[in-house]
This record gives structure tokens, sequence and C-alpha cells, in this order.
């Protein structure tokens, strides 16, 4: 019997640390119009990893609800990320208020160099690395697209390896797919790629490298129009893991007629 | 006495528990991590604490992000 779409992606899992993943979007949570919205995105999405960010809480809103009133913990693995982290020592103190929360173990490790790029401060990620995994936690590193780097977080234990496709909340898609194939060539542990993408397209592109999943926020959140953008790229993330695993025709530089050209 | 709650100055009466501070707060105990000078309290530890003149508390919580 011919196998349902539902039926290939469901066979289709990956683990993380020893957990068992089919959604291969995980999506943010942060820069929604509303939480309802952001709620509604998720579960259009199918995503099954969400992360989220922890910050101080404001004061002047007393009763105010919760961001965890509108994420199903039941569905959903919560990634805690340490977003706005510029040192190890800093990044390593938000894991461990995340995990105090009893929820999660899991970190999206982001150690940042400057506001301007966004991009990693590689050594202070490698450092984090190395602590967090000695301490238990799911480690999650947000990298360059540098395949060095890449293998130096593999090897300091992380259990994940997420390169930015281009600057996150950029919207430019993956800028150098050559790493990443080699990032890929070279690694064990999972690879997902972590910001830049912008478009359903993107997702696709990124998934028919053959990286595990896509991370995103912006795409879904700052889209004309989120919920049609979630169900896109639901979509998108489902075409690029068929179509790499179907397996692409190599490419040609001439024609290769489809209708046979003899005989008529 | 006075403490910082989340960089704020706050005048507290003598004995406090950290656990009193998040209940006069109006802060839903459940969904906040607490810091007594940057050491995490867990939530079942709160009510055993006793905050002091100058002491620095850290209140955070889950927010959206990417």
């Amino acid at each position: 019997m011919t196998a349902t779409i539902n039926q290939l992606m469901t066979q289709d899992s990956y683990q993380i640390n020893g957990k068992n993943f089919t959604s291969r979007l995980l999506v943010g949570t942060g820069k929604y119009a509303t939480n309802e919205l952001m709620g509604e995105c998720l579960e259009a999405s199918g995503t099954e990893i969400v992360t989220v960010a922890l910050r101080r809480v404001n004061l002047d809103k007393k009763g105010e609800k919760n961001l965890l009133d509108f994420i199903d913990l039941k569905k959903y693995t919560l990634l805690p990320n340490t977003a706005g982290c510029y040192s190890a020592e800093e990044a390593i103190r938000v894991a461990h208020l995340a995990r105090a929360t009893g929820i999660s173990d899991f970190v999206k490790l982001e150690v940042l160099y400057d506001e301007k790029t966004l991009l990693p401060d590689p050594m202070g990620t490698l450092e984090a690395t190395s602590v967090l995994v000695k301490e238990g936690f799911t480690v999650m590193a947000y990298t360059s697209d540098d395949p060095v780097m890449a293998q130096k977080l593999e090897q300091a234990g992380a259990h994940a390896v997420m390169p930015a496709g281009s600057p996150i909340g950029s919207g430019q898609g993956v800028l150098n797919p050559n790493n990443i194939r080699i990032i890929l060539e070279k690694l064990k542990c999972p690879v997902l790629i972590d910001a830049g993408v912008g478009s359903a397209s993107d997702v696709a592109f990124a998934m028919e490298l053959g990286v595990v999943a896509v991370l995103l926020n912006t795409a879904i959140a700052h889209a004309k129009d989120p919920l049609k953008m979630a169900y896109a790229m639901k979509n998108g993330c489902e075409a690029g893991r068929l179509s790499y695993l179907a397996g692409r025709i190599p490419k040609k530089l001439y024609a290769q007629a489809s209708t046979p050209l003899k005989d008529f | 006495m006075k403490i910082l709650v989340n960089g704020e100055n706050k005048e507290l009466i003598e004995q406090t528990t950290l656990e009193e501070l998040i209940q006069q707060l109006g802060v839903r105990k459940e969904t906040v991590v607490a810091e007594v000078n940057r050491r995490i309290v867990q939530l079942d530890k709160r009510s055993g604490i006793q905050l002091a003149d100058g002491d620095q508390v850290e209140l955070i919580q889950f927010v959206g992000g990417g």
C-alpha cells in the first residue's frame, strides 16, 4: 500500500539527546503581535519544540498572563535560549535559571559577540558548551556556519549544533550551503539550521541539504499573515525533507528529453 | 529594611521571607524563578529565606524569544 504523507513524516523521526521528535520545524515565541496569535502559529506549524527566553518579571503588570498560559507543556518541549548573553558566564547563569523552573533541561545556547550582527562569540560558546554539558544540560549550540567551530562544539559534547543560515532575523536564507554540506559531512550529532530563513522555500532548501531540522521565529512572527506563513513553513519543511530523502536528480548542462524523440 | 527587586528599590518590613515578597508583589510563584544575591532559590525553599537589608532579588520568567 502506498504510504500517506502523514505516515511518511511520522515514521521519519530524529533524536536529540535520546528524546524523539518527528516535526522538523522548531519555532520561536518572540515578536508576535499577541500571545493568542503565537499559540495559533505554533499549532499551525506542527512544531514540537518551541524556544523561549528568560527576562525579569515586569513588576508594574501584576497578575498579567504569562507566556506559559499560551503554551501547552504536554505538547511542546520548551527550549529556553540564552539570547542577549555576551559571555559564557552570563549564558551559564541563564541556563541555570531556566532549569530552575523545573520545566526543561534543554538549552539553546547563544553567546553573542555584538548587537549589530548577533554573530556568536566562538570562544564563549565553546566554553559554555563544555560547562553545561558536564552539568547535564541538553545543549543545542547556536554557531556560525564555520565547519571547524561546528566540529569543536561537537567535540565539547554539544547534543546538537545549529549553524545560522544567515544573521538572526535577516531573512536572507542559507547563504553558504557549501559550509553546511561540509558541517553535515563532518558531524555525527544532529545539525539544525538556526536563524536567517525568510520563507518556506528557504526552509525547503535548508532541509534538502540534509539538516535534521530548521529553527525559525521572525519569518513567521513578522510575516504579513503569520498564520498562513506557519502553515507554509510546515509544508516547506516537510517538502524539503521528503525531497532530501527521495534524492534529487543530478544537474546537467544539456537538456534530457522527457518524451521519446523517435518512433512517431 | 531596603532591598532591590529587579533593580528597583523596595521598602520591606523586617523578617519578610522571599515567599512573602513574591506574594506581596502579586507575581505567580510557580511561573517565576527567584535569585537572591545571584543565588537561585528553589520554589520549595523560598519560605525559609528571610531577606536582609541590602539584598538583591531577581525575579525572572519565561517570555517570547527565538
